[in-house]
């Protein structure tokens, strides 16, 4: 098992490397399979990708850093004549191909293409040529007086990024989310009323298997959220809504799954209905885990685990930061109240992981039910220095160490967390700013 | 009392956010925009249950008037959200009567009271309140109530520079349908917001909020 059997909320003591800050606002986040690549896109159409250092086996502490391996201009902004709307560069999603060879792909999206990237490193180049001198220019072809067979030497790293796919034109909404099949051959792209399934090979055409678009735009109650394939099943994607509820749909049922297999919906609370009751029970994410078994849901106050054979309420719900309850009206005029975080698993699929205001984020431990709230700051992280864990009060009288909800910063949001997929290493985004967290290896 | 502001408060907030939300880089967003008409539906409900228990039914009715899509005339209302595909997200406009549209274009201009002709489509089932049925008045009451109380505070007066923005109508309807809902705002916004979409004319519509409920999600 490649995975250490430690709880993380107390036994894992995590420590920052810092990355740098990055000039734009990072809209997402992902490890690639191996956990070996990062990805990061931001609003400007930027791709960021770091990759780990190679462990050094001397050093055991220190687990391989991450540096800047590839940046790239992913989407640029564009201009609809038809509907005069500018369309954004944001990245979205990124999602990457499990490797094949040499090279590494993934896709990202913005708001209405997706693009199949190929990324790959040159580390030697042809020398020798007959024709040509070293710097490209022809050679005269009368100064030839011997022929030799041109041969491949070594050059610094180059780390090529190339467009291979373009698949475009088949979202009118806005594209939320983008999940690549287990059969790696196919994918799903999401937008607010549509699910659209692609061949990787193919961009001219793609296949609607979802539409809920209503016949009559009025009648409009709901949208979808998020979508995601199931890890091991290429016939099975979920897709959740803005009320709440995920929808399981078999694709092997019929071309169109407008009729889901399953329902996932827990009835509401009647105690905690309010006013603004059915904004933040959307959900702004779902991720299935690992195993294939549950998957988890973020809604504005609170991250749920579903299994997969219970239809009818989650079998674990997590409160993030549930003092915010209270606020919601305020949240509502500063627009906090629409904001989307997302979550993730760790790899053994025993710890969650989301973010929260005032660049906290929170971890909780499925087995042991405890959790921790860290904070990605640069202020209070020193590099190497341990996370402190961080506490707010809601009410009453505050402890030393502990922050009011008052004097928690909204403009401070932690909306992209990765988990690496194998080991404790951890990748969380603050506005403009990425950090790595590892757990101290004694 | 305190409820009833509230929830104007957050009529008029939501009003604003939706009318920023389409000056967005990107195009309006569909899951906002659902999710502020959510809002808005909640907050309108509110308001009303509360009227009912504070005051007679009859003076209820005065926040109805602005609120209640089924009191005015759909036409104007449909004619303010067919403009309104025009610069949301859909290749064609959604089915919205569009034979009706021309007539609107002749709905008075600003401070004349709004038509009498009731309209003859088939009400929303998606924005009506079955609860105030009963609230409601013949329309020929109404709209002489409505001339009588019209009254635009001074400091809601657009000024001039602001008329004649990009959405001289939108901005002059929604103080006027909106001067009860404004005057309790003490954090109404002061001024228009820029203009950076062209669009064609706006057609002075009855409720503005059943029009901008109904703009946003019907496009």
């Amino acid at each position: 098992h490649m995975f250490r059997d430690r709880t993380v909320t107390s036994s894992v003591s995590w420590c920052c490397f810092p990355l740098g800050v990055l000039s734009d606002i990072i809209s997402t986040v992902e490890f690639n399979h191996s956990g070996e690549l990062l990805a990061t896109g931001d609003k400007g159409g930027r791709v960021v990708i770091f990759q780990q250092e190679q462990e050094n086996k001397i050093q055991s502490h220190s687990r391989g850093e991450y540096n800047v391996y590839s940046t790239f201009q992913s989407h640029e902004p564009e201009f609809d004549y038809l509907k005069s709307l500018e369309i954004e560069e944001k990245i979205n999603k990124i999602r990457w191909l499990p490797q094949k060879n040499a090279a590494q792909f993934l896709l990202s999206t913005n708001d209405k293409t997706i693009k199949l990237w190929k990324i790959s490193e040159r580390d030697k180049r042809p020398e020798g040529y007959n024709l040509k001198e070293e710097d490209g220019r022809y050679r005269d072809p009368t100064t030839v007086t011997t022929l030799r067979v041109p041969v491949f030497r070594p050059m610094d790293l180059m780390v090529e990024a190339s467009p291979r796919r373009i698949f475009a034109n088949a979202h009118t909404y806005h594209i939320n989310s983008i999940s690549i099949n287990s059969d790696y051959e196919t994918y799903l792209s999401a937008d607010d009323l549509r699910i659209n399934l692609w061949h990787l090979e193919i961009t001219d055409r793609s296949f609607n298997i979802v539409d809920i678009k209503p016949a009559n735009m009025e009648e409009l109650t709901e949208v979808i959220t998020a979508a995601e394939f199931h890890p091991n099943s290429c016939n099975t994607f979920v897709y959740s809504s803005s009320k709440g509820t995920i929808r399981l749909c078999d694709m092997r049922a019929s071309a169109l799954c407008d009729r889901h297999s399953k329902l996932f919906e827990e009835p509401e609370d009647p105690s905690n209905r309010s006013f603004f009751s059915e904004i933040i029970s959307s959900i702004s994410d779902v991720k299935f885990s690992h195993s294939g078994r549950y998957m988890m849901t973020r809604d504005y106050l609170s991250v749920k685990i579903w299994d997969l054979n219970m239809e009818n309420r989650p079998v674990e719900t997590y409160q993030v930061h549930e003092y915010l309850r209270s606020k919601l009206c305020s949240l509502y005029e500063n627009d906090c109240i629409f904001d989307k975080f997302e979550c993730c698993w760790n790899g053994s699929d025993s710890v969650v992981m989301t973010g929260s205001y005032n660049n906290f984020f929170r971890m909780f431990d499925r087995n042991t039910k405890r959790d921790i709230t860290l904070e990605a700051s640069r202020e209070n992280n020193k590099p190497r220095t341990v996370l402190k864990p961080r506490k707010v009060c809601a009410s009453g009288k505050r402890k030393k160490d502990e922050i009011s909800v008052d004097s928690l910063d909204f403009n401070k949001k932690i909306l992209h967390t990765a988990w690496h997929p194998k080991e404790n290493i951890i990748a969380v985004a603050t506005t403009n700013n990425l950090y790595i967290f590892q757990d101290k290896v004694n | 009392m305190e409820v009833q502001k509230e929830a104007q408060r957050i009529m008029t907030l939501s009003v604003w956010k939706m009318y920023h939300s389409r000056m967005q880089r990107g195009g309006l967003r569909l899951h906002r925009s659902l999710q502020l008409s959510l809002v808005m539906r909640s907050a309108r409900e509110l308001y009303l249950s509360a009227k009912v228990e504070v005051h007679e039914p009859e003076v209820s009715l005065q926040p109805a008037r602005f609120l209640d899509p089924r009191l005015h005339s759909r036409r104007e209302a449909e004619a303010e959200a067919e403009a309104a595909p025009l610069d949301g997200e859909q290749p064609s406009p959604e089915p919205m009567d569009t034979q009706e549209a021309p007539r609107a274009q002749e709905a008075p201009a600003r401070g004349g009271p709004c038509p009498a002709k009731v309209s003859r489509k088939r009400r929303s089932s998606n924005l009506s309140d079955g609860g105030d049925v009963g609230l409601v008045p013949s329309k020929k009451a109404r709209l002489e109530e409505e001339a009588a109380s019209l009254e635009i505070p001074d400091r809601l007066q657009p000024s001039p520079a602001q008329a004649e923005g990009a959405f001289p109508n939108l901005a002059r309807v929604l103080q006027r349908r909106f001067s009860g809902l404004l005057n309790c705002n003490p954090a109404a916004p002061p001024t228009a917001p820029p203009a950076c979409e062209a669009k064609p004319a706006c057609r002075p519509a009855d409720s503005m909020l059943n029009v901008l409920v109904r703009a946003v999600v019907a496009f």
